[in-house]
């Protein structure tokens, strides 16, 4: 089997030489090989805009400036990303990013995970040189998942292409023109009407405030949350995710970006569907219904289970119709239970239900289980249902 | 349809126009509408129906005659070929015309029987016999108006109909194309046209040989032309006029364009505030589909070609190539970064032709007369001719063409016939909102591509603003600098921040509100606008300021309280 070489081109970059493959920009050729050239508008999983305009690199034999983020890798190229004109050109078009920008850093929540703040930091930009303006005022609190301050837009596209390309739903676009540009839904209708599927993918890919998750608000600084890495426990795909939190409370879920199967993003469930952690409802321990733990002389009290009709939806009350009980005692009856099934009606009397929220690892005991253990084949997925 | 079925009509439209003694033009190009060009019209055919022996006097309709501030404008033309131009031809002045033109001399045919309305014409036209303003009108062709100027592309602009393919075929029409198709190689035309020097008359001024080679030398089966009839310069109206007065010249243009880049396809990409120019182009694609110049088999040759209009929706931006092709793929017309330039990977990818509608309209006449022809107008640099809208505060404003390489002083004083009343001459701009200020100390300033470029502007497509002594050149580059702030698409931060801070600077100082420091301030922006911008919008858009602060400083520093 003939082995896929590729032809990897060579260039230099700030005199360092490196190799990447054909069709490779140049601003990832650099970031990829830990050259920093500030971005606003570039993201390694989105096609380019090149609309920022801070990429801007020096090419030898070439005059002006370009953008990396356009320029294709070729071999033999020689690349400067830091220089006297480079730094000017990239302040001044930070300069003219800040003035149209609030500079409520102090209190913002997106303070030290701004993109924006850390190169106006590293440009040394306290204020703007220019008049300070504010091209978009609106604010959209339409729906509990994520914030619209569109005072905090940079205008760099990113939620729109994350929308287009990965998501595919096209929840969002440009509207109006120039410097009245702002990103809207169709007509300007509430998230909840558009196509939008609340993955918040729009939300993790965006550099400023302009989008925030609800959860976050005040909840703290960036610098003292504590991050968690873990596995969604929704579906099989397992997406690595980054819980942020603080006292053990979460305030926002976000893609940990490295994991292999999702990289930078997460679906809805993902990323808000967290609060299951906390809630009220949610077992700690094993439980036995009342009346069998009566029976079982683990309380007291008898206990009847009440008639309730199919159509009285009411959740009941774990406490009320459960007791708390330890694992041993929980385990012994439920094997208990399964054998006399087994013996008095045989294995195929007991169906196994799986979930998705299991691990795959644990679903595949829970199979053996059945089959080898019970002896039947009824086993189903709730996937299937 | 086959050459010699279409020399035919050529042939029979020829000999029905010479059993005229004489014909009417009458300009309804947009500028002599709106001067009122459609009572004029009107009374022309109702008096020459009215008249005796009014079946002697045809009335055409036609384009643009040049002198667009005396409009309504009638030329009338003897079989001999001589022509009398006559100006502000209202109706009144139409019936006199007519009047003083046909023949009353009816010996013994019996006059027809008229409606009430024609005879109440005839009598106007009987009373009309005996005035004597119709004098006044007259255009005399010495004027240097007309004798400075040079016509390619507008040759038969003013003389055609633009509704008739009968009369564009009996002008010459087509033959071009036909002998690219049946004589020519692509390479051939390709080499023609680099031969001839044509640059392109968008404002670039790219070599047009150039980038047809470019076009022509990718391999693909799809490629495209596209004819770019944005025009958003304001008070450019030279596409306007090529394309509602003559449009089969534009589209012979283009399918020469496309015979050479290997193009079976085109599109013509009209800003839709030209509603005229839209009818007529798509009327000029439907006559030449039905003869057979459009379709499978143009001309019976084995060349196929089918061109459709695309109209825009009011973005200036749109001009820009790489947007004016994301507009015609129905995405937000916002311009890309080239690399890849459109040749390789234009419309939908495919390599794409770009050409302005003045560079096509160049095409037919290079072809047809040679390269060397074309090449012996102008200057070494840039040859041919260049149409310009000549405009603001002068007396003669219109249409014009003339070689390349006239001076600014034949423009404005000779042709333009100087600046009216007692202001005086400051400064002529070109470009438009790209472009910069020659002031009245350049004289001299040959008019071609690099000239223009040393005085910190452009040729641009065609607008030529006049400005006078009572003008305020601040207020004037603010003007196009409101321009910009408008029309930026908004996709990058200098161009869609940059302009708006350059307005606010420019308010402050023409408010009297400026610092000393704020010149050298606005000067700093501009050139960082300028450098960091995404496409030609965003880097142009600082040269009327430019422009002015490097020809006029002491107006800005006079409008800044405490400048030293």
């Amino acid at each position: 089997m003939a082995d896929r070489e590729f032809n990897m081109i060579t260039l230099s970059i700030d005199t360092k030489t490196i190799q990447v493959p054909p069709g490779t920009n140049v601003l990832k050729a650099a970031l990829d090989n830990g050259i920093h050239i500030p971005h606003l508008c570039y993201h390694h999983e989105l096609s380019i805009s090149g609309g920022c305009r801070l990429c801007l690199v020096e090419v030898e034999d070439q005059d002006q400036p370009v953008p990396s983020c356009g320029l294709t890798a070729a071999e033999g190229m020689v690349i400067q990303t830091q220089s006297e004109q480079l730094t000017e050109l990239r302040r001044g078009v930070l300069d003219l990013f800040i003035s149209d920008h609030p500079l409520d850093c102090v209190v913002c929540d997106k303070a030290g995970s701004c993109t924006l703040q850390e190169y106006a930091y590293e440009y040394g930009l306290k204020e703007t040189s220019y008049e300070p303006t504010v091209s978009s005022t609106l604010f959209q609190d339409d729906n509990p998942f994520f914030l619209r301050d569109h005072q905090y837009c940079i205008l760099c596209g990113r939620c729109v292409r994350v929308c287009d390309e990965i998501v595919g739903v096209h929840a969002i676009d440009f509207a109006n023109r120039g410097f009245e540009t702002n990103i809207a839904t169709p007509y300007d209708g509430p998230m909840i009407d558009s196509t939008c599927v609340f993955c918040g993918n729009c939300v993790q890919v965006c550099p400023t405030a302009a989008l925030m998750p609800v959860s976050r608000l005040q909840g703290g600084r960036e610098w003292d949350l504590d991050r968690t890495i873990s596995v969604c426990g929704y579906c099989g795909v397992g997406c690595e995710i980054e819980y942020a939190s603080k006292d053990g409370n979460i305030l926002y879920a976000q893609a940990s970006e490295k994991g292999p199967a999702n990289g930078p993003f997460l679906c809805t469930k993902g990323r808000y569907g967290w609060d299951f952690t906390t809630s009220p409802e949610r077992l700690k321990h094993p439980m036995i219904r009342r009346d069998v733990a009566f029976d079982l002389g683990l309380t007291e009290e008898p206990w009847e289970l009440p008639d309730t009709s199919p159509l009285d939806i009411r959740k009941p009350k774990v406490d009320e119709y459960f007791v708390p009980v330890d694992w041993d005692t929980a385990l012994d009856y439920v094997s208990s239970q399964l054998a006399d099934s087994v013996k008095n009606h045989g294995p195929d009397s007991i169906v196994g239900l799986a979930s998705a929220r299991c691990t795959n690892e644990e679903n595949y005991i829970f199979q053996k289980f059945m089959r080898a253990v019970i002896g039947t084949n009824n086993i189903d997925h709730c996937a299937r249902l | 349809m086959s050459r010699e079925k279409l020399d035919q009509i050529a042939e029979q439209e020829r000999a029905r126009q010479s059993q005229f003694d004489k014909r009417v033009h009458c300009c309804v190009s947009t500028a002599c509408l709106s001067a009122g060009a459609g009572s004029t019209i009107q009374a022309l055919r109702d008096s020459v129906e009215a008249a005796p022996a009014g079946d002697k006097v045809e009335v055409v309709q036609t384009g643009c005659m040049g002198l667009c501030s005396r409009g309504p404008l009638v030329r009338v033309q003897e079989k001999s070929g001589e022509e009398v131009h006559y100006a502000d031809v209202d109706s009144e002045c139409a019936e006199e015309l007519i009047a003083k033109t046909v023949s009353w001399d009816q010996g013994d045919e019996k006059p027809p029987e008229l409606s009430p309305e024609l005879k109440t014409v005839r009598e106007r036209l009987e009373t009309a016999r005996k005035k004597r303003s119709l004098k006044k009108h007259v255009l005399s062709p010495d004027l240097p108006f007309f004798t400075k100027q040079f016509k390619v592309v507008l040759r038969d602009v003013g003389y055609v109909d633009p509704e008739k393919l009968e009369d564009y075929l009996a002008h010459g029409g087509y033959q071009a194309l036909h002998k690219v198709l049946t004589e020519m190689s692509p390479e051939q035309v390709c080499d023609e046209m680099l031969g001839s020097g044509l640059r392109g008359r968008g404002g670039a001024g790219f070599p047009t040989g150039l980038k047809w080679n470019f076009v022509r030398r990718e391999e693909s089966n799809v490629k495209y032309v596209v004819v770019n009839g944005d025009e958003g310069d304001p008070g450019a109206y030279m596409d306007r006029t090529v394309m509602e007065d003559n449009p089969h010249q534009v589209l012979e243009g283009m399918m020469i364009a496309a015979y050479a880049v290997g193009a079976n396809h085109g599109y013509f990409y009209i800003r839709a505030e030209y509603p005229i120019a839209v009818g007529r182009i798509r009327g000029a694609i439907r006559a030449a589909r039905r003869r057979g110049i459009l379709g499978k088999s143009v001309m019976g040759t084995d060349f196929s070609y089918s061109a459709d209009v695309r109209i825009g929706a009011g973005a200036f931006v749109c001009g820009e190539e790489t947007a004016l092709i994301h507009s015609i793929e129905g995405k937000r017309g916002v311009p890309r970064m080239r690399p890849p330039y459109p040749s390789t990977s234009g419309l939908w990818g495919k390599p794409t032709l770009i050409n302005n509608v003045e560079t096509l309209a160049n095409v037919p006449a290079i072809i047809k007369n040679g390269a060397e022809w074309y090449a012996q107008i102008g200057t070494e640099k840039s040859k041919g001719t260049k149409v310009f809208a000549l405009a603001g505060q002068l007396t003669n404003t219109g249409l014009i063409e003339v070689p390349m390489g006239i001076t600014l002083q034949e423009i404005v004083y000779e042709i333009g016939g100087d600046v009216p009343g007692d202001a005086e001459f400051k400064a002529a701009q070109t470009g438009g909102p790209s472009g910069g200020c020659i002031p009245n100390t350049h004289m001299d300033t040959p008019v071609d591509y690099e000239s223009l470029q040393e005085l910190d502007s452009i040729m641009g497509s065609g607008g030529l603003v006049i400005i006078d002594s009572t003008t305020s050149m601040p207020e004037f580059a603010r003007f196009f600098m409101d321009f910009c702030v408008d029309e930026s698409c908004g996709k990058c931060v200098p161009c869609r921040v940059g302009t708006v801070q350059i307005r606010t600077l420019l308010d402050k100082i023409i408010d009297g509100r400026g610092e000393p420091e704020d010149l050298d301030k606005l000067d700093a922006l501009c050139k960082l606008v300028s450098s960091v911008s995404l496409c030609g919008l965003g880097q142009s858009a600082p040269n009327p300021v430019l422009s002015t602060l490097r020809f006029f400083r002491h107006e800005y520093e006079a409008l800044i309280p405490c400048s030293a």
